[in-house]
């Protein structure tokens, strides 16, 4: 649709040229960060750590903010890889897992992801209209999303093996893994916090 | 007629974001469970909605107190 | 007072034999048969034991009152529940007076030291189930459930046999039985219904009255087992006939479990207004009382003198008849060590679902066994059942901070001399 909108050879070089894919990796490398910063918060936003320092509630609403914010920056990141006709991705590739022609596997895990982040957003926003339970055994789930996101990073392109990109997965990696220690309470100790 | 905090104890896992928000009406036992020490007023029925959105275990409910027959 | 002592035949498994020294109570002292008295009302037929035959002999059929008419009598006699709360009968069964209602008959009976239900549904199970299927015609329901404990198998089969017997008979109910798991909360009423719903025999938050929302969100009745016995014989005998026996105010009978240390409990159905004196022996009526289970409150001898088995008596006393377990204490016991032990348990018999009372229970415990057992102080004691009351799903953290408060009230000299570490019953008392 855009290339009817657009026509021209400008046009076709932007939609062929390196913008698009540029926008498309860094559209992508701002979502793991996001993803990896709403986690954090996610956890800090439960864990027991006393207020004086960080206000829980603060947590819980950057927590939500970023995640919003990432799910935005999802959306660009999918549009720029569809528009982007140097490789053919179409629409429904990022919806239906492993159904791409290119790089099926890779893209497909990105697209896993995605689903069940459009699932966990759903469920967060209708939060109060559904049960405690079901909304946690989805939300959990986001642990997955950020996974599968990190592996389709890591093979869809060729940044990985640069230094910057290397440093921020591993960066992102520790992140999370911090985080996830800290949920299972092996690091934060529970303090109980009294008014 | 004021409202009511309840809470629902099961479900209520001591995140203590309640009391954060609404110290006029919650604060903290010592091992971090909410005591409703005050109703909820006209002024405060605002903060006390977002504190029943803001629980992450959904254990608060704003209540009206019953009619006596 | 004569009466025939029927034995009951209850045999629970693994039963220990009644020893003949003084046994202290405390906790799920299942094992102990108690022995049942006949009564003018309730427990009028079990020397005819407990068959469906003899029982129509000696009753007739089930009556078929309306529900305006089952109200009505109800709120003529103020009928009361008997499961420990009180509540008015008459006002569940009109708030339960709408379609598609349920009945459940509660005889988990999860108070230890009561046995009134226990005896009526083994003994005389056709008083109640007939109070059942009053209720059930009334509210124009055919499903019952009837809850019975799982640690007394017998009453089990018991009440099986009996509703073979009425479904034999032609009666058209859809009954459905269930075992309540072996402890204390499992009886309470949320706890009932999550049995009923299949899941895990404990308390969760009750956001609507079970009469108006309960069983699959249906109006449901759930009430004690012997509450279902009076409505039946209620309905029979009418409110003239239910008043032949207590007083103008308070009419008719109750059944009390009474157990001192050492002998087997007595099951005996007792009109309202009866002294005190007249069920207690001179040297119970000389010592401290625990009335109402391991949620009721201590009476002081002095107290009892003039008492009598009257809910408004006995509520100016500032106690409350509860389940209708008297339990006097031995003479040389000390209530303050009784009380220790009996919060221990009651602490252990937390369903741990609420922070409030799982973690303020084991604490009251604490607190508690520092003031008596090693002169510690008595101001935590008093905050821990001010800070656990009204924080739970259920009524337990609320009725064990009743008992110690109770405590504290009664016998404070008691309390200063433990603080200072003596106590005058001088006995150490050694509890499983």
């Amino acid at each position: 649709m855009m290339a009817s909108l657009l026509s021209g050879t400008k046009a076709t070089s932007f939609l062929n040229g390196p913008q698009l894919w540029f926008a498309n990796r860094g559209t992508g490398f701002v979502l793991l960060m996001l993803l990896t910063l709403a986690t954090m918060l996610g956890v800090l936003s439960t864990a027991r750590v006393s207020p004086r320092l960080w206000p829980r509630m603060l947590s819980q609403g950057l927590h939500r903010n970023v995640s919003l914010l990432a799910v935005t920056f999802l959306a660009a990141h999918v549009a720029t890889a569809v528009a982007d006709t140097f490789v053919d991705i179409r629409w429904y590739n990022a919806f239906v897992p492993f159904s791409g022609t290119y790089k099926p596997v890779w893209l497909g895990l990105g697209a896993l992801g995605l689903d069940l982040l459009i699932a966990v957003t759903a469920t967060s926003l209708l939060r109060h209209r559904m049960s405690h339970r079901p909304w946690r055994a989805i939300h959990v789930m986001a642990y997955a999303a950020w996974g599968l996101g990190l592996l389709h990073g890591l093979q869809m392109g060729t940044d990985a093996a640069s230094v910057w990109g290397a440093g921020l997965n591993y960066g992102c990696i520790a992140v999370v893994l911090l985080a996830v220690l800290a949920r299972l309470g092996l690091l934060i100790r529970p303090k109980l916090v009294t008014s | 007629m004021s409202h009511t905090l309840a809470v629902d104890w099961p479900a209520c896992k001591a995140h203590g974001i309640c009391a954060e928000i609404l110290p006029e009406v919650v604060s903290l036992d010592q091992w971090g469970f909410p005591i409703v020490h005050e109703p909820v007023t006209r002024d405060l029925l605002d903060l006390a909605r977002s504190t029943v959105k803001a629980c992450p275990t959904l254990a608060l409910r704003l209540t009206q107190p019953p009619k006596r027959h | 007072m004569t009466a025939v002592t029927t034995v009951l035949p209850i045999a629970p498994q693994g039963s220990a034999p009644t020893t003949a020294a003084p046994r202290p109570i405390a906790g799920n002292d299942v094992g102990l048969d108690p022995v049942v008295a006949q009564g003018p009302a309730l427990l009028a037929g079990i020397a005819q034991g407990p068959g469906l035959q003899a029982h129509r002999h000696r009753v007739g059929p089930v009556p078929r009152p309306s529900a305006d008419k089952l109200v009505k009598l109800a709120r003529e006699v103020d009928l009361r529940g008997r499961g420990g709360a009180g509540f008015p009968a008459a006002i569940k069964l009109a708030s339960a007076h709408r379609r598609k209602a349920v009945v459940v008959v509660n005889a988990s009976e999860g108070e230890p030291a009561s046995r009134k239900d226990a005896a009526l549904m083994a003994l005389a199970p056709h008083v109640v189930l007939d109070g059942a299927a009053v209720v059930a015609h009334a509210l124009g329901t055919r499903e019952v459930h009837i809850v019975v404990p799982s640690e007394v198998p017998s009453i089990r089969v018991g009440v099986e046999k009996a509703l073979h017997a009425r479904v034999a008979d032609g009666e058209r109910l859809k009954w459905e039985l269930h075992d309540a798991a072996p402890r204390f909360v499992a009886g309470e009423a949320s706890a009932v219904l999550e049995l009923l719903a299949g899941r895990e025999n404990l308390p969760v938050t009750t956001w609507a009255p079970q009469a108006i929302s309960g069983h699959r969100r249906r109006p449901t009745l759930l009430s004690n087992a012997e509450t279902f016995a009076h409505l039946g014989h209620l309905a029979r005998v009418g409110s003239d006939g239910y008043a032949a026996f207590g007083t103008a105010a308070e009419p008719g009978t109750t059944l009390l479990t009474l157990r001192g240390d050492g002998w087997d409990p007595v099951v005996r159905e007792v009109a309202y207004g009866t002294p005190l004196a007249d069920i207690l022996t001179a040297s119970e009526m000389g010592q401290p009382l625990l009335l109402g289970g391991y949620h009721g409150t201590w009476l002081k001898p002095a107290q009892m003198k003039a008492l009598n088995v009257s809910r408004a008596d006995i509520a100016e006393a500032g106690a409350t008849l509860g389940a209708g377990v008297v339990l006097p204490l031995s003479q040389g016991w000390c209530p303050l060590v009784r009380t220790t032990a009996l919060v221990d348990y009651l602490a252990g018999q937390s369903a741990r679902r609420c922070g409030p009372c799982r973690n303020g229970l084991p604490a009251m415990a604490g607190a508690l066994r520092d003031l008596v057992h090693r002169g510690g102080p008595v101001a935590p004691v008093g905050e821990l059942c001010g800070l656990v009351a009204g924080r739970g799903a259920c009524a337990h953290p609320d009725g064990t901070a009743r008992l110690v408060t109770s405590m504290l009230t009664r016998f404070p000299e008691e309390v200063d001399l433990h603080s200072l570490g003596e106590c005058r019953g001088g006995r150490d008392e050694v509890f499983a």
